[in-house]
């Protein structure tokens, strides 16, 4: 089951027609996928687009009524080539991934759809993980659209364009018998917002109205030369000018202000509010987007429709086109359709923005003002507004010193953090090792205070990207992968490929039951269970199916055990691959089913014990090893109360969950004496009771004290 | 064209402590009283402890238009600033999103140290004085207070806390009533969260909030000591004759011999304190050695007097103020059962150190150097007590230890170096005592500062009292050096250091290699 439930939100999903829908973008695309009449839905989770998938695998109910099919996809891949049912059905499918990534994994199965072409309408929602709070490498989906004649939709990020954009991409892929990708940065995913709902349409084709027999045998919907050398004309002679024909008549895209003018902007629908922003600092717009420089606002990126663009420039000295990221694709577009219809009008773009990163307020800005400035345009306010932000920025470079950074890290008492703690400790031992990083929370621990990874080459890629690594040392080197990045992935490109060649390497599992990161979603090999859709496919079974032999099984937050099955892993003479499953479960799934639980208990008089740890602050030495080999939140400083100590000490914070790595770690690297276990039994039973007073008697008859009384309440 | 301008709101959290539930109170409450709003965030994968932040943007929606809300902050254009955390506050002046101009500020003023801070081997923490005194400086009006210590008054979340500050503050157009009305719309521990939201509605009424904790930065130098502490006190004819002892010392240095004294007297004996005091003497009548050099000496060495051995840690963990302290950290209730479980694993340096030096380097010789033995000890039982109570048994036996001897010993070889540099350059005197905080820890931690240590010695100190480092850079080379064993704890930072104090010493050889 997933990190968030989304009861309220399933609630909304009902609307009908008229009424008000309130929430999260993400959750207004998952509302028109069923206004337009969806038949089957699936993708891969990943920031920012995992609440698509989560909210839908709550409304089961709601997806039964109307037929919906469900497929919690394995890899992108998969939900890629699950498209493929609209190759031939007139069935409306839509799948969603994160994007950079995601569409790598998915882009052999999203070839050849696109090639075969869609019947019915296909939808690929793709999470642009773009810019601040991005994870991943910094890529545009854009390239994609233009190498395999996917049609690429960026709408303004505001509900009612979402939702519109959505369904139209429907009727645009069914125009254009293409497949269509809605790109939606992080910010949209999450903006809040509403729009006027529609009701839901049940599919004509789906779950609930199956289809009798399969299509007629068809060799042009294969992708399959000869067929192939048909689609790829078809793609240029018949798919785009329908799509764009569509989009003309549908007024897919948008011209706003004044139609003259000597200037004008031609901008990606994404970015519109951003400009809309600095142009309203500018004096040229306002709060409700009424700009007073003509401005063309593209929410289909691809394909261009060049009339339009002729249309829009025509007459203008100059238009700036503000795009995001590199390469330029839509100011290379624009710019040889201009040429093309030899218009004299300049071109700006890149010239006067980054062509790298994001575009935010202060990029729009500095782009906006070298624009208007150019063209002899007074810019007063604008270039106020920055003079004012740089002097800000010396005011308070002078005052306030570089902040220490505060990246993710693994939550508190997670079952991952005892296993880096371990090979922290092996490398004491054996000297520094290759190690291959993945994707996944695993990979917090490229942060301090392990800062370990020598590479990350995609989400299950590890072992495969450790492979000539193994053949080229004399160490051999550690890939580390978790069980999302072993279904994902690793199990084919890194397991098996490593056992065919019989690499001398090592693979470490982080077997913590979920695909954590992004929100501890089921995978194959969780726990079956109520609410979830875990199977408890046996990560070990399927590797021993591979004929590996050496495969170990520890409990992660065993430090010393870790340890030692680490160095027998990398000392053992012999070759091949050898495998530690580390098991431990994901403790913000646990704690969540925990701590009710407990709490419950505790209200209704059962017995409970608790364990959390403690730090010594009169035998904390202040030095700080404990957190180098820890990192975790709850272990953190606090001033010394001792006077002539004056560095702060280790403390133990409420948030501890008592997983027990302090006391681990100390012992695993002889580290200090400071450390405590405290276990409190909340109702102690009769026989509890009984122990405590004799101890406490014994004790104090050999001149010891124990607390006389129950302690104080907590404050 | 309209004139309406949005209000705009930033919200600066660590993740997982509830800042995308405060963005949506304050979303919705501002739709429930007819506002159009934008609410966006950058959760990610920050929201696994890492900061992250939320913005809202709400405006009073005006006949048909729609108005086209921003999604990302821009430097100087933020009304109101929420955090939870102080760098975090810090973080957003720093990025340009706190101006004197327009931003009010409303700022839990309390630290969640970031992993840098933490695996400092000294004191890696950004300063809370810094951090304050910038958000005092850049933002129009402040609300910093400690509202994570009003939430756990109030037995509620922080994020509810503030909430009730921000409808206290009146910046917004919404009345509490509706703030109220959203906590209780959303259904999820209601009664906790309205309890926070009264409080921090109180914290801005009152207009007096609550003083911030009294941190490490707004007392620079340790607060007159006031926690339990278990050290025999002297009585009052024996504290006539110490404060007379302590009338021979400079006035900054008596509250530290005070301190001192007792611990001293506690680890081991009067006798012992009182060799701790001529031994502070015969420095504190040395030309140069001011007050303020007189207290720093007597702290360190009153440290290195007392340090941890197996005896001492078993002599602190059997306190009887110990378990009350433990019970309330822990949170325990009345009538609940608490036990200590204490982890120890002393190596054989530790155990071996407990024999007379001659026996001792004998069997250290043959012992393996990794042998170790981990301890379980459970002080709230009977056997676990016993055996705690025979290691601090041990105390009359300690003077004859070899960890006693070596830590004699080295006192006497540092004190002596600090004397010889007070004899050359009271600065470089200052620094030389300063490096005694290298030596501290367990096991490993202790053996790698003793062996830096004895390299800075070596190194830096010796070559500048014979003169072979010039005067001129003695002081700094010492606290360059002594920065840089706490740099990593590889040692890499101070090799270079040492390297380049080196070239210092002998530029000769250098130029004739």
């Amino acid at each position: 089951m997933a990190e968030v439930s989304f009861h309220r939100e399933i609630e909304r999903l009902r609307l009908g027609d008229g009424e008000t829908f309130q929430g999260e973008g993400i959750l207004a695309v998952t509302k028109a996928l069923l206004q337009s009449g969806v038949a089957y839905v699936g993708g891969y989770q990943g920031a920012p687009v995992s609440h698509l998938l989560d909210v839908l695998l709550e409304a089961e109910d709601l997806l039964g009524e109307l037929g919906v099919h469900l497929q919690t996809c394995t890899n992108e891949a998969a939900a890629a080539a699950m498209l493929g049912a609209s190759i031939h059905y007139p069935v409306r499918g839509a799948v969603t991934w994160k994007s950079i990534v995601g569409t790598n994994v998915a882009a052999d199965a999203l070839s050849n759809l696109a090639s075969a072409g869609v019947t019915g309408g296909a939808l690929i929602i793709v999470g642009e993980d773009y810019g601040e709070g991005a994870s991943v490498i910094q890529e545009r989906t854009h390239a994609f659209a233009l190498k395999s004649s996917l049609w690429l939709l960026d709408p303004r990020p505001e509900l009612p364009t979402i939702v519109r954009m959505v369904e139209k991409g429907f009727e645009l892929s069914e125009a254009s018998n293409t497949p269509v990708m809605v790109e939606l940065r992080v910010r949209a995913c999450h903006v809040f917002g509403a729009f006027k709902a529609r009701d839901n349409v049940a599919a004509k084709v789906s779950a609930a109205r199956r289809l009798g027999e399969p299509a007629a045998f068809s060799y042009e919907r294969l992708s399959h030369p000869p067929a192939t050398f048909r689609q790829e004309r078809d793609k240029i002679d018949r798919r785009l000018p329908a799509a764009q024909t569509f989009i003309l008549d549908n007024e897919l895209n948008e011209t706003l202000g004044p139609r003259d003018g000597e200037l004008g902007i031609i901008v990606q629908g994404g970015l519109f509010n951003v400009l809309n922003g600095r142009l309203a600092l500018a004096g040229l717009s306002d709060a409700c987007g009424n700009v007073q420089l003509a401005t063309h606002v593209l929410n289909v990126t691809h394909p261009l429709v060049p009339e339009a663009i002729v249309r829009f420039c025509a007459g203008k000295r100059a238009v700036l086109v503000v795009e995001e990221g590199a390469p330029e694709f839509l100011e290379q577009a624009i710019g040889q359709i201009l040429r093309k219809a030899d218009l004299n009008t300049a071109l700006h773009g890149k010239d006067m923005l980054p062509a790298a990163g994001e575009v935010t307020p202060l990029v729009m800005a500095k782009g906006l003002s070298a624009f208007l400035t150019r063209y002899g345009r007074r810019v007063d306010p604008l270039a106020a507004w920055l003079d004012e932000v740089e002097a800000h920025r010396v005011a308070v470079a002078g005052v306030l010193a570089p902040l220490p950074p505060r990246p993710p890290n693994f939550c508190t008492g997670c079952p991952e953090r005892p296993v880096f703690s371990a090979m922290q400790l092996l490398k004491r031992e054996v000297g520094p090792v290759h190690v291959a990083a993945d994707i996944g929370c695993h990979a917090f621990a490229t942060f301090p205070p392990f800062s370990q990874g020598h590479s990350i080459l995609g989400y299950g890629m590890s072992l495969a990207s450790a492979a000539a690594v193994a053949g080229t040392q004399v160490k051999r080197p550690i890939s580390v992968m978790g069980d999302g990045g072993f279904w994902h992935n690793g199990l084919l490109t890194g397991v098996a490929g490593a056992a065919f060649n019989r690499d001398d390497s090592v693979l470490v599992i982080m077997n913590n039951g979920y695909s954590s990161a992004t929100g501890t979603q089921d995978i194959p090999s969780s726990q079956p269970n109520a609410d979830g859709r875990g199977r408890g496919i046996e990560i070990e079974a399927a590797l021993r199916s591979l004929g590996l032999t050496w495969v170990k099984r520890v409990r992660t937050y065993g430090v010393a055990g870790v340890l030692k099955t680490l160095k027998q892993a990398m000392t053992e003479p012999g070759k091949g691959l050898r495998v530690i499953i580390a098991d431990g479960e994901c403790q913000l799934a646990r704690q969540r089913r925990l701590r009710p639980a407990l709490a419950k208990a505790v209200a209704a008089g059962e017995r409970v014990e608790r364990t959390r740890f403690w730090v010594d602050p009169e035998v904390c030495t202040g030095d700080h090893s404990c957190m180098r080999l820890s990192g975790c939140p709850s272990l953190t400083l606090k001033p010394s109360e001792d006077p002539l100590r004056t560095d702060p000490v280790a403390h133990v914070n409420t948030d501890c969950v008592g997983c027990g790595l302090c006391g681990e770690v100390a012992h695993a690297a002889q580290l200090c004496p400071s450390f405590a276990q405290i276990d409190i039994i909340q109702n102690p039973n009769a026989w509890d009771r009984l122990r405590a007073r004799l101890s406490g008697a014994l004790i104090r008859l050999l001149g010891g004290r124990v607390a006389a009384a129950a302690p104080p309440p907590a404050r | 064209m309209t004139d309406a301008q949005p209000i705009r709101l930033l919200i600066a959290a660590l993740g997982g402590e509830g800042g995308g539930v405060l963005a949506g109170w304050i979303s919705e409450a501002a739709a429930a009283a007819g506002l159009s709003i934008s609410r966006t965030s950058i959760p990610g994968v920050a929201q696994r402890t890492g900061a992250t932040t939320y913005y809202i943007e709400m405006v009073r929606a005006t006949g048909s238009a729609v108005p086209i809300l921003g999604l990302n902050p821009a430097p100087g254009e933020v009304d109101i600033l929420l955090a939870t955390e102080l760098l975090e506050a810090a973080r957003m002046v720093q990025a340009g999103f706190v101006t004197p101009a327009r931003t009010l500020v409303i700022a839990a003023d309390r630290r969640v140290y970031a992993t840098d801070e933490k695996v400092a081997m000294a004191d890696g923490r950004a300063g809370k004085e810094g951090l304050s005194a910038a958000l005092a400086r850049f933002s129009k009006r402040l609300v910093l207070a400690d509202l994570a210590a009003v939430a756990a008054a109030s037995q509620s979340q922080l994020n509810a806390v503030v909430l009730g500050v921000l409808a206290g503050v009146q910046a917004l157009p919404i009345g509490a009533a509706t703030f109220r009305a959203t906590i209780r719309a959303e259904g999820k521990a209601v009664d906790a969260n309205l309890r926070g939201f009264e409080a921090g509605l109180k914290v801005a009424e009152a207009g007096a909030w609550p003083a911030p904790r009294p941190g490490p930065y707004s007392a620079p130098h340790p607060a007159p000591y006031s926690a339990p502490h278990p050290a025999p006190l002297p009585t009052d004819a024996r504290e006539e004759g110490m404060n007379a002892e302590l009338a021979r010392f400079p006035p900054e240095a008596r509250a530290v011999l005070r301190e001192a004294v007792a611990r001293l007297t506690d680890y081991q004996s009067a006798a012992y304190a009182a060799r701790y005091l001529a031994r502070v003497q015969r420095v504190a009548g040395e030309p140069g050695a001011d007050g303020a050099f007189v207290r720093e000496l007597a702290r360190h060495l009153a440290v290195r007097m007392s340090v941890e051995d197996v005896i001492r840690v078993a002599q602190l963990k059997l306190r009887d103020a110990r378990l009350a302290r433990v019970a309330r950290e822990a949170r325990a209730r009345q009538g609940d059962i608490v036990d200590i479980t204490e982890y120890m694993k002393p190596g054989p340096e530790e155990v071996l150190g407990l024999l007379p030096p001659g026996p001792a380097r004998w069997a250290l010789q043959r012992v393996r150097h990794d042998r170790s033995w981990p301890l379980k000890v459970r002080t709230t039982r009977l056997s676990g007590f016993l055996r705690l109570r025979l290691l601090a048994g041990l105390r009359v036996w300690r003077p004859r230890t070899l960890r006693f001897a070596e830590e004699e010993a080295w006192a006497e070889r540092w004190l002596g170096l600090v004397q010889r540099a007070l004899a050359v350059d009271p600065a470089a005197a200052r620094e030389v005592v300063a490096t005694a905080a290298l030596v501290r820890g367990y096991a490993d931690t202790y053996k790698r500062g003793l062996a830096n240590w004895t390299r800075i010695a070596e190194a830096v100190v010796e070559p500048g009292l014979s003169g072979a480092l010039p005067r001129a850079h003695f002081a700094d080379a010492v606290l360059q050096a002594r920065l840089a064993a706490v740099k990593d704890p590889d040692g890499e930072a101070l090799a270079a250091t040492i390297a380049a104090i080196t070239r210092i010493a002998a530029p000769e050889t250098l130029a004739a290699e």
